[in-house]
């Protein structure tokens, strides 16, 4: 047998292959039919906030911020509750990152403010003296896509039951529909900040990242 | 036999892809250097505007190295290697020839788009699996193409067994398909939602804690089979080639590639120690990443023993050195990484600077080393024309050697220094140091880092410059050289 | 039988087949080079001389397919 397995690379090829695909299927295949059950009083995450995770991604904070408080007694005094399964039942991707070169922000929504946050993120160390972050007052400009967080939110309601309201269709009229309210939230965090040009961009309807972004770091408790 | 006899290997593909390999070298490695020194001196993050900061241009790093260098590397010597130990030339087949040109021309262009996309800020966000969908449909392709030259060239070979090299590019090819396929599953949005906002844009199929498992299952063994089997792959062939003494044990060599398939991927969970995923998972992450020292070392003792008796050749040829270097590299990061999947040792080392330590070591000493040496031993038989330079190779090995050593020793301080900080608590209990006091002290360690990046990016560049000279300007050869590169 | 126990048993018995068969392969590698059937350290040789026209260490013209021993 072993002698034909040399012989045949085919057939070989399919023997590494069962190899392989053992721990695979053994290891994370059977958890999907155990999926993510949400904590209770979960939310699904609005659409200014799907917007805010989008700039997180796309500015990628997740190279150096964690969204993962481990059990130890040293990291919940300084980061609060240790995370738990459920509250990432929403999360797609999921966003622990794997390097803490800045603190974890996975409860960060508890302990720092709009304020605070619009300060941070336009001069770190103006907050933070000794901080190696960079500012990122691009996000002050650049304009947060609120339609595609809007996709989003639709796909994830239609493909993966996500709960969200009836509200929420797949038509350009629904989406114009629930407009509105994301520049309502927006016009919410942008009534904490101090910058003008925030404040005037956002009455004229255009959600600039930084706004999307404090919205989603404060949903993060 | 005698009707091949005008017939030689063909190796124009394996040449395309030794540009690339060299190019997206000193890309990633140009983006690499600057990243660590934007950590030691954060003004270096505004070069760029928007695009020059160090989160967007750590996956650009990570991708190049990965998906541009090391993957260019391990084309550049399958095209070599597999024609020779098959026997068999790319000549002998316009099919194969033409899937090959083709599988080269889809990953450049493929490759392009992946890096301005990235800059320019579409991510799916999980690390080594950053391109969004359509790029991932484009890198399928590409690796669909390589498996069809690799099993049509195996189809057509003279040599019918396959020397242990071919099992591990075999093994590389399906690893990756796998794990590659089931870690990017997304939903596009854009089609899902009746033509709503940015058609490049995807969620996850996954949630989540089942995500985290995911990617991590995909992100650990990427690692494995893009950085350790084909790796092992080049050194099997080029070690006993370049030194004219065939594999110590080759049964030793069989025996460890099961062992390393079957092993391997369990690991991936030791990245998510003390986390939500079930704690079964974490143990055997943790467990199978000690018993992945047995096939690792098998691996890598039996390419030190090829070398018993020819210990000399470590003194009189520089490209032995580089691939005795890499092998022992391979040993140290195969025994670091199972010492950080202990439960009470990861506890202090995740999330901190030990973990790119870890990686670092790896990738420069074993896999960085591995390609290069494959290179130089390569050009002399692609190009007709000795080494350019010994000198420059003798003097590359060294600065090289020095900054790895750096580079990780200067991780480790870092890494452990700041792991025991956050922990730290006074008589009371309570905690001694706020975050900013562990990110300030590791400023020194973040400088030497940094100085490292740019002692192995200038060894890197002396790599370029001699392989450079060898193609246009060196000595030509009468006749290939059987073992030993001949350099001047 | 739900499907934690399922797995439980597919691992165990799973791993204890692939156990059993890398300690069979490796009876059987010892055992055919005793027997003289086959000499794999000559395979290391595949990579020694690799000239498009050295004669394979290993060729054949039987079919892959066919299974069967090989004469030296």
């Amino acid at each position: 047998m072993f002698h034909w397995l040399e012989k045949n690379p085919f057939f070989f090829a399919v023997g590494v292959f069962i190899v392989i695909a053992f721990a695979g299927l053994i290891e994370i295949l059977p958890n999907f039919a155990e999926a993510s059950r949400p904590v209770v009083g979960l939310k699904p995450y609005t659409v200014l906030e799907l917007a805010g995770k989008e700039v997180y991604k796309k500015d990628n904070c997740l190279s150096c911020h964690s969204q993962l408080i481990r059990p130890f007694k040293a990291e919940t005094d300084r980061y609060g509750q240790y995370s738990l399964s459920g509250e990432y039942a929403y999360d797609r991707p999921f966003l622990w990152g794997s390097k803490r070169t800045g603190p974890d922000l996975h409860r960060v929504g508890n302990y720092r403010t709009t304020d605070w946050h619009e300060n941070h993120m336009w001069e770190p160390t103006d907050v933070v003296p000794g901080s190696i972050m960079p500012a990122y007052k691009h996000q002050f400009t650049n304009v947060a896509d609120i339609e595609t967080a809007y996709a989003e939110a639709v796909t994830v309601k239609n493909v993966f039951a996500t709960p969200y309201g009836d509200e929420f269709q797949a038509t350009k009229a629904a989406w114009e529909a629930h407009k509105p309210k994301v520049l309502a939230d927006a016009q919410k965090i942008a009534a904490d900040m101090k910058n003008k040009d925030i404040k005037e961009a956002v009455a004229a309807g255009n959600i600039p990242e930084v706004v999307a972004l404090i919205a989603y770091l404060n949903r993060l408790k | 036999m005698q009707a091949h006899a005008a017939l030689e290997y063909d190796y124009s593909v394996a040449k395309l892809f030794t540009f690339t390999t060299i190019l997206f070298g000193i890309l990633g490695m140009i983006i690499g250097t600057l990243i660590a020194a934007q950590l030691a001196f954060p003004e270096l993050n505004y070069l760029l505007g928007e695009y020059g900061t160090f989160s967007r241009l750590r996956p650009l790093h990570t991708n190049i190295v990965i998906f541009g260098f090391t993957l260019s590397g391990v084309f550049a010597t399958f095209y070599y290697v597999a024609q020779r130990v098959l026997k068999v030339s790319m000549a002998e087949s316009k099919f194969i020839m033409f899937i090959s040109k083709l599988h080269f021309w889809l990953y450049f262009v493929g490759a392009l788009i992946a890096v301005i996309t990235l800059l320019l800020g579409y991510t799916q966000a999980k690390e080594y699996a950053q391109f969004e969908w359509p790029i991932d449909i484009v890198i399928v392709l590409v690796w669909v193409l390589w498996g069809v030259a690799m099993f049509g060239l195996i189809g057509i070979r003279r040599e019918k067994a396959l020397y242990i090299s071919m099992w591990y590019y075999i093994a590389c090819f399906l690893g990756i398909a796998m794990l590659y396929l089931f870690n990017n599953m997304s939903v596009p949005t854009y089609f899902a939602s009746g033509g709503l906002g940015n058609i490049l844009h995807s969620v996850s199929m996954y949630s989540g804690t089942n995500d985290a498992l995911v990617q991590w299952w995909y992100g650990h063994n990427a690692v494995a089979f893009g950085f350790t089997v084909p790796i092992v792959a080049m050194i099997y062939y080029f070690l006993p080639k370049e030194s004219g003494q065939a594999i110590y044990s080759y049964k030793l060599s069989l025996l460890s590639f099961w062992g390393l398939m079957f092993v391997y991927l369990w690991a991936g969970s030791h990245h998510l120690l003390w986390s939500t995923v079930p704690d079964w998972m974490q143990t055997m992450g943790s467990v199978f990443s000690i018993v992945l020292i047995l096939p690792s070392w098998g691996s890598a003792i039996n390419m030190l023993l090829t070398m018993k008796g020819e210990w000399n050749q470590l003194t009189e040829n520089p490209l032995i050195k580089f691939m005795v270097l890499a092998s022992t590299f391979y040993m140290l990061s195969t025994l670091e990484g199972p010492i950080q999947a202990i439960k009470s040792v990861n506890a202090i080392a995740h999330f901190t600077d030990w973990i790119p330590g870890h990686v670092h070591d790896g990738v420069l000493g074993w896999v960085v080393f591995m390609i290069m040496a494959a290179l130089f031993h390569m050009a002399p038989r692609m190009f007709k024309r000795e080494i350019y330079s010994k000198k420059m190779l003798e003097a590359q090995f060294w600065l090289q050697t020095v900054a790895v050593v750096l580079y990780f020793t200067s991780m480790w301080i870092a890494g452990i220094t700041q792991g025991m900080m956050w922990r730290a608590v006074d008589e009371y209990g309570n905690l001694m140091y706020s975050f900013i006091d562990t990110v300030t002290v590791l400023h020194p360690y973040y400088a030497i880092r940094a100085l490292s990046g740019v002692l192995y990016l200038i060894g890197f560049l002396m790599f370029a410059y001699n392989m450079y000279k060898t193609m246009t300007s060196s000595r030509e050869l009468s006749e290939e050289p059987q073992f030993r590169s001949p350099m001047a | 039988m739900d499907i934690r126990e399922l797995q439980g048993y597919a691992s165990f018995f799973m791993t204890i087949f692939l156990v059993v068969m890398l300690y069979w392969y490796i009876i059987y590698l010892y055992r055919s080079e005793k027997k003289g059937e086959k000499d794999y350290e000559k395979l290391g040789n595949i990579a020694l001389d690799d000239e498009i026209d050295s004669k394979p260490i290993n060729s054949s013209s039987v079919t892959p397919s066919e299974n069967k021993e090989q004469k030296k």
